[in-house]
């Protein structure tokens, strides 16, 4: 990753195209635009399917529009589906996963990008070995440990978990990054009498925010609506989390469709609002951070 | 050449809490299970010391095995290869759009959408015609009628209808992935490059490509494991049938140590499974690191 | 396992001792208020039957909290068993104030999921679900649940049950599971689209096949199912076996007196092909799940439907109601006993054999199923009950449709349990792939005759 350091101030590359041609232009904003299309219509047809009735849902076109529009699935969703219990436990939870990944990733990374020492590599490999085992694959052994532990029916048992199958991607990317940051950096610190600690917080924390900002993302979308360790591992009502909302209108012989798309959109809102309002901050975040490394 | 020199306490202190989680909540469990890989145990009674029985039966009696293999690695495929196109809409986000951002999150919104959404979206569009199928019904109004297809449910069609989904849903994905690796190019070397007489495209070829190599690794890397994992909609999509016939490997996993309660058999499976991960580890690190040096 | 364990400590100290200094303190409050009651719970008794150490109280204590993990697949607030679960719960709470009735409430295979990961950690919730006969069999073999032999003698519940019902949960003579349900396999039809398609209701599976082709020639789609749930195929292709054969094949497979390469299974594989290549089925069956295949006939655009009587209640309070009638599974190339239905007792409540608060456990399990029938009556929920239910269902208004089900009920003389229930968990599995894959391509008959027997062979 070493063209994420600058050799000097970047400016901003979007001004390129400007001498294009304008049919060119016309061209590349078509195929832009309907890509656009297909992937924001989703979340169009995520409203409109929120406020239809099951019979409509299951046997309507995909175009069609509801005949009455059921607000009812939205109330069913927030009072019935506990959504605001829920979303608090998921927020705690996903934030709380997200804060330990970065952390003990970094401390990790730090260590084994800057650090001189014999293991650096064995314990870069450990951690590629788990980057991609699925964490369903580990479920039954997961709840032995965690009932030893006692701490099954707990956050606990989901962030831990999270955390643990987090990190190896997180490291990875992490450690890449760092190791591409000049090691001119830190031996000017030392000559400044900086100690280690202070290194890795002042000096090597603030120009890896744009790998954090990724780290942060991946953690998310592999979290937020993971089902099958939060439905095993919690039997509490009250630390249920949002995905049990979702699966919650889906009983045995039958689905209230209506309400789970009430809750998807409502699941989904938070997310989407912060989203876009971090959306600039994020990519902006990168080049920033790379300007003042 | 790393240059702090620092006492063990420090790199323990530094290395020791992450290490612990992990290797305590992912290490130790796949070990488990790959030992449970060895037993033939229904996953609630007693169990039987069995050896490599179950791994004999897997690798060559086994007729549903090898076809999910196959699909899984399928799978694993298309999603890298859905990458260069990212890199393609990427650039054009880049060099022609003001505002790249909007369009950027736009196109990143399926992934953080649930996977029950995803699937049910698909669905109402891979519907046969008279059920409301969008697809179907946009053939038949075109003229295409010969073409329209039960699209999850003729066995030669279903998986490919999948893979798409995990195309469609992740190209945004990969486009952010990419956007962010060119953002982070300084302008200063296309200025280079175009004293040089390399603009455009070329300048693509010559200089985009090679700078985004590493974000290629961390996007590739990504793929894999999203391919590996696409458990969640196969299950909504079409619950691996019909008849097998879009099984991948954490389906079939899922099946046998669950459905068929041969939670011994499932572990065999878990362990070929992680052994797949190392291997793919491996061969993405070795390509890699030949083509950083080649390129830097 | 045992070596797993201890293995899985010795990590454990590493890893508790990193993490859960950090955690600890911001624990107590939800997790261990539980497990902090039992404890003191245990002081207390052991305080009294000691006799009064010089620190026990000197009144007689209160009754200790204890709270009841209740496993369940009622999840959907909107739907009236929901209710009615939290109903009794509430009634139950108010009646006895130390007890907590904590509602882990999933949908069906997130249930049958975690009671597996549970049962292997053998951590099963003080009360959890299971499906009768061949499918809890494997718990029971582990000695998870409690024996409930005392318990249903109490107040009078054995008597609640119709006859033979609880023979589904029993083995070895201890009663193990308390069912919600009873319900046999029939067809739903709809009355208009039978009109608009000049058929009549078939008396036989050849007529049956006539009536198919008839409607599909008017443009109505003659069958519904909902075949990724691959268990729907596989109740209605049993129910031709059960006609072919007549009652008890699977057993004779299992006791090694038939085959499945029986000419009965090879005959009843034919006819239900013939079912299929007649084009019964909507198209891309088999991405239907049960609820989507369900609607098709729920909304009119399916002319009958297969299913258990449980659908009653969901056809009630749909668009086709009043124009819905049912009819017995017809016999097939003229074998068969029509009064001979597909079986399904339901999925029934069972007590872990590790619970902590045994007792109070089986004293609300008990008060539960006693109050079922009345408050399952009171949300029309009754058609299919495990027990008898008191009260003029017709004044309640249930349907004719309900009643006409109830009618059959009458009729019953025997019949046999789905495949997935008498079968171990392995054959069923290459079973329903293999009824699934008939949907999607014809195939010899013999051949999957085979391929059943070749399941059976390597699961045995």
């Amino acid at each position: 990753m070493s063209q994420t350091i600058p050799v000097a101030g970047v400016k901003p590359v979007a001004q390129r195209g400007k001498q294009m041609f304008p049919l060119a232009k016309i061209i590349v904003f078509i195929l832009l635009g309907i890509l656009l299309v297909t992937q924001l219509y989703p979340l169009l047809w995520l409203l409109i399917y929120s406020l239809k009735n099951n019979e409509e849902i299951l046997s309507g076109s995909f175009f069609s529009l509801p005949s009455k529009l059921m607000w009812s699935n939205y109330t069913d969703a927030i009072a019935s589906g506990n959504y605001f219990k829920y979303l608090l436990n998921s927020l705690i939870t996903t934030t709380s996963t997200m804060v330990l990944v970065l952390l003990l990733s970094s401390l990790v990374s730090f260590a084994i990008s800057r650090f001189r020492w014999k293991y650096g590599q064995l314990v870069m490999v450990l951690f590629l070995i788990g980057m991609m085992i699925p964490m369903q694959a580990t479920l039954l052994p997961l709840m032995l440990i965690f009932k030893e532990m006692k701490i099954l029916n707990t956050l606990w048992s989901l962030i831990l978990p999270y955390v643990a199958f987090q990190t190896p991607i997180a490291v990875f990317i992490m450690s890449g990054f760092m190791k591409s940051i000049p090691h001119e950096i830190e031996e000017s610190a030392v000559v400044d009498g900086a100690n280690v600690l202070r290194i890795f917080w002042s000096v090597i924390i603030p120009v890896s925010i744009p790998p954090m900002m990724t780290v942060c993302i991946l953690t998310f979308i592999n979290i937020w609506n993971e089902y099958i360790l939060a439905a095993t591992f919690i039997s509490k009502e009250a630390l249920k989390t949002l995905p049990f909302g979702v699966n919650s209108f889906v009983s045995q012989y039958s689905v209230n469709y209506g309400a789970i798309g009430a809750y998807l959109v409502l699941g989904a809102l938070p997310v989407i609002v912060i989203y876009f309002l971090l959306a600039d901050k994020i990519t902006k975040g990168m080049v920033a951070g790379a300007v003042k490394g | 050449m790393n240059v702090l020199r620092v006492s063990k306490w420090t790199i323990a202190a530094f290395v020791l809490p992450c290490l612990i989680v992990y290797v305590g909540l992912v290490f130790i469990p796949v070990l488990v299970s790959m030992y449970s890989g060895l037993l033939d145990w229904n996953g609630i009674g007693t169990s039987k010391f069995v050896g490599l029985d179950n791994f004999k039966t897997l690798l060559f009696d086994d007729p549903v095995f090898w076809p999910s293999v196959r699909r899984t690695l399928m799978f694993a495929v298309f999603s890298m290869a859905e990458i260069p196109v990212a890199l393609f809409v990427a650039i054009l986000l880049n060099r022609f759009v003001k505002k790249p951002n909007f369009f950027v999150s736009a196109y990143f919104m399926p992934v953080i959408l649930s996977v029950v959404i995803i699937g049910q979206l698909w669905k109402t569009i891979y519907n046969p015609a008279a059920m409301g199928g969008m697809l179907n019904q946009v053939l038949e109004q075109i003229g295409l009628s010969s073409w329209t297809h039960s699209w999850l449910t003729e066995p030669n069609i279903a998986m490919y209808s999948l893979y798409f989904v995990a195309l469609w849903q992740y190209l945004g994905y990969h486009t952010l992935i990419q956007f962010t690796g060119i953002q982070n190019i300084s302008a200063d070397i296309y200025e280079a490059a175009k004293i040089d007489g390399a603009e455009g495209l070329k300048a693509d070829w010559y200089i985009t490509f090679p700078m985004n190599i590493p974000i290629f690794k961390i996007s590739i890397v990504l793929a894999f494991i999203g391919s590996l994992q696409a458990f969640d909609m196969v299950m909504v999509m079409t619950a691996g049938g019909p008849a097998h016939a879009t099984d991948v490997i954490s389906t079939h996993m899922y099946n046998m140590s669950f459905l068929s309660m041969k939670y011994g058999y499932g572990s065999s499976i878990a362990t070929f499974l992680v052994a797949l991960c190392l291997l793919a580890t491996v061969v993405i690190n070795f390509i890699f690191n030949r083509l950083e040096r080649k390129y830097t | 396992m045992i070596k797993q364990s201890n293995l899985i400590k010795l990590v454990l100290a590493g890893v508790l001792a990193a993490s859960l200094t950090a955690c600890g303190s911001g624990n107590n409050g939800g997790n261990n208020a539980n497990s902090g009651g039992e404890t003191d719970a245990g002081k207390n008794n052991a305080a009294t039957t000691n006799n009064g150490g010089t620190n026990a109280p000197a009144e007689e204590p209160k009754k200790e909290n204890v709270t009841i993990t209740f496993q369940n697949i009622y999840p959907d607030p909107t739907d009236p068993k929901n209710g009615m679960l939290k109903k009794i719960v509430a009634d139950y709470e108010k009646a006895n104030p130390h007890v907590k009735i904590e509602l882990d409430s999933l949908n069906t295979d997130q249930q049958k999921l975690k009671l597996k990961t549970q049962a292997a950690s053998k951590e099963v919730p003080d009360i959890t679900i299971v499906n009768p006969a061949a499918q809890m069999q494997p718990f029971v073999e582990a000695n998870l649940f409690a024996p409930l032999n005392d318990m249903v003698e109490q107040n009078g519940l054995k008597d609640t049950f119709q006859e033979g019902i609880l023979d589904w949960y029993t083995f070895d003579n201890n009663l193990y599971a308390l069912p919600d349900g009873n319900n046999i396999g029939l067809v739903y039809y709809n009355k208009e689209l039978f009109e608009q398609g000049g058929v009549k209701v078939p008396t036989t599976f050849e007529e049956m096949v006539d009536v198919v082709k008839a409607l599909k020639a008017k443009g109505i789609q003659p069958m519904a199912i909902g075949e990724k749930d691959s268990w729907t195929g596989s109740f209605l292709f049993m129910n031709v076996l059960l006609r072919t054969n007549g009652p008890g094949f699977l057993k004779d497979v299992a006791a090694g007196t038939k085959t499945f390469e029986d000419p009965a299974f090879v005959e009843a594989v034919e006819a239900f092909q013939n079912l299929v290549q007649a084009g019964a089925f909507q198209e891309g069956a088999t991405s239907f799940d049960y609820n989507a295949g369900e609607n098709l006939f729920k909304t009119g655009k399916a002319a009958m439907y297969y299913m258990g009587s449980w659908a009653t209640g969901g056809i009630e309070t749909s668009s086709v109601n009043g124009k819905v009638g049912v009819f017995k599974f017809p016999t097939v190339g003229g074998k068969g006993n029509p009064n001979e239905f597909m079986l399904a007792p339901g999925s029934a409540f069972a007590i872990s054999a590790n619970s902590k608060h045994l007792q109070e456990t089986k004293d609300f399990l008990n008060y539960f199923m006693l109050n079922f029938p009345k408050e399952a009556f009171a949300v029309k929920g009754a058609v299919g009950l495990a027990q008898k239910v008191e009260g003029d269902f017709k004044a309640a208004g249930y349907s004719d449709m309900a009643m006409e089900v109830l009618g059959l009920f009458k009729e019953v003389q025997g019949g046999d349990l789905s495949f997935d229930n008498t079968m171990n968990p392995g054959t069923s599995q290459g079973h329903l792939t293999s009824i699934q894959n008939l949907f999607v391509q014809k195939k010899d008959s013999a051949e999957v005759a085979k391929e059943h027997q070749a399941a059976f062979e390597s699961n045995k």
